[in-house]
């Protein structure tokens, strides 16, 4: 875990649960260049992961991946003794993106052609996953998902999949995202869908379900996990966070932006479908609700599609209200976040006070919520392109 | 500091060595000096030096005292050394 909530999965955990944002004013120069005024920045400290001379011909994105990697299979715990048999599944939706713009600033910017010869592997959409499978020589499958905001949902569904055929014993899976540069931030701001500083909480900028909402956060960081058979993990004695029970992946085929309800519906049904799980069992979703005028609104209706009576009682927070949106990290960064709703702290839509009528949910609003531990709970990435992705996780 | 001692703590640097540790006379591939990794490491030699050496002399190079040659002959050729 590499996220602007803190450093560790347990510093995560205790961030989400106290509601804290990790939204700030961006850099005075970063603002004046791009037009945005916030993002969920992240204080990076490679020591702990990386050499002194790595970090500068690794780009930002995989410096988070390698981080958030040896974490997880730290706490894993895992034998890496026939790394054949272990594999790695990584989304990502930019890549390189901080090597790429410098290269295009030098090149375009001051007509200087002389590449880095790095400018390639660091900048290529599969450098960070790849990295991972070299640092720890993992060589079994290899698979990186670029689905913008679904991709390392994905990336840990597909894994899951990897393990169930039979094509490996363990999979390494998540993702990471660093695109806050001046490029990518303009780019995004001339889709009018970021929100500007909240007036007077820059923190509290990013407003999910919330009539005031404005727009998304941009984030960055990366969360990996270690995925393997139960009876496999129960058998080494394990510590096992969860159970992915259930995948479900569909294309909305409609627009490349502007979502469309079914094919929300049709993830979320499949997902249920292949854990044998109904609506009931569902304790808390942790929604894609990325707080644009429409996104939110559809995504209401879905829940409300496939949960029907039951969505009265379905607790529902968009954490992207704390730690922003991390792109293609945001499936595993937030099925990170599901893990502690599977002990019953189920973590807030921060800065949410005046529901929009619109987005008829139970929500978990401002203040994390305790319940008695839920069966399942339920994480939704839907992307730019269509792509959505639903993650169930259970109870071990 | 004379030219090897600035590739020495360059190239101590770039891989995490330290340079007391680096023998100039030894293979870059027992340094753990992959190819590509020698290639980025030239980038920033030549930046360093402001000297270029071409594709054909790189691949005579096999230790940092063949580099130390080249680097030191261009920049007799640039009038810098």
């Amino acid at each position: 875990m590499v996220s602007p909530l803190g450093a560790t999965l347990e510093e995560f955990h205790r961030s989400l649960a106290a509601g804290r944002s990790g939204i700030r004013r961006l850099a005075p120069e970063l603002a004046a260049r791009s037009g945005v005024q916030v993002g969920a920045t992240l204080d990076w400290n490679p020591a702990p992961y990386l050499k002194e001379g790595e970090a500068a011909n690794l780009d930002r994105a995989t410096q988070f991946a390698l981080g958030a990697a040896a974490q997880a299979i730290a706490a894993s715990g895992l034998p890496m003794t026939d790394r054949e048999r272990i594999g790695v599944s990584w989304g990502t939706g930019m890549g390189g993106a901080n090597t790429l713009e410098a290269s295009y600033q030098q090149t375009y910017g001051r007509d200087d052609w002389r590449m880095r010869p790095l400018t390639v592997v660091m900048s290529m959409s599969n450098a960070a996953g790849s990295n991972v499978a070299v640092r720890h020589g993992l060589r079994g499958p290899f698979a990186n998902y670029s689905t913008a905001c679904s991709s390392s949902a994905m990336a840990l569904g597909e894994a899951m999949r990897a393990i169930a055929a039979g094509r490996a014993d363990a999979m390494v899976a998540g993702g990471a995202e660093a695109l806050l540069t001046p490029g990518v931030l303009a780019a995004w701001q001339a889709l009018r869908t970021l929100a500007p500083a909240d007036a007077g909480d820059a923190s509290a900028s990013c407003k999910p379900f919330d009539k005031r909402r404005a727009g998304l956060v941009l984030g960055e960081g990366a969360a990996a996990f270690v995925l393997e058979e139960e009876s496999a993990a129960r058998a080494r004695g394990a510590r096992i966070y969860g159970l992915l029970t259930g995948y479900g992946n569909s294309c909305d085929a409609v627009h490349m932006s502007r979502p469309d309800r079914d094919g929300q519906v049709r993830a979320m049904k499949q997902a249920l479908a292949e854990a044998q799980l109904t609506p009931r069992d569902i304790g808390y979703i942790n929604a894609h609700g990325t707080a644009t005028a429409v996104g939110d609104v559809v995504e209401a209706e879905a829940i409300n599609a496939v949960f029907g009576e039951t969505a009265r009682e379905v607790r529902v927070s968009s954490t992207k209200s704390l730690h922003g949106h991390l792109l293609g990290g945001s499936g595993a960064l937030e099925f990170a976040a599901v893990l502690l709703a599977l002990e019953g702290v189920l973590p807030p839509t921060g800065f949410l006070e005046q529901p929009d009528p619109a987005c008829a949910l139970r929500h978990v609003a401002r203040e994390a919520e305790r319940i008695s531990p839920p069966r399942a709970v339920m994480s939704n990435s839907f992307a730019f392109g269509g792509s959505n992705v639903v993650l169930l996780a259970e109870r071990a | 500091m004379d030219t090897l001692g600035r590739i020495r703590q360059l190239a101590a640097k770039e891989f995490s060595i330290n340079p007391e540790g680096l023998d100039p006379k030894a293979p870059l591939d027992t340094l753990g000096i992959d190819s590509l990794s020698f290639i980025e490491f030239m980038f920033k030699v030549e930046d360093e030096f402001g000297v270029s050496v071409s594709d054909e002399e790189l691949k005579t190079i096999k230790t940092l005292a063949d580099l130390e040659r080249h680097v030191a002959a261009a920049l007799a050729a640039a009038g810098k050394a």
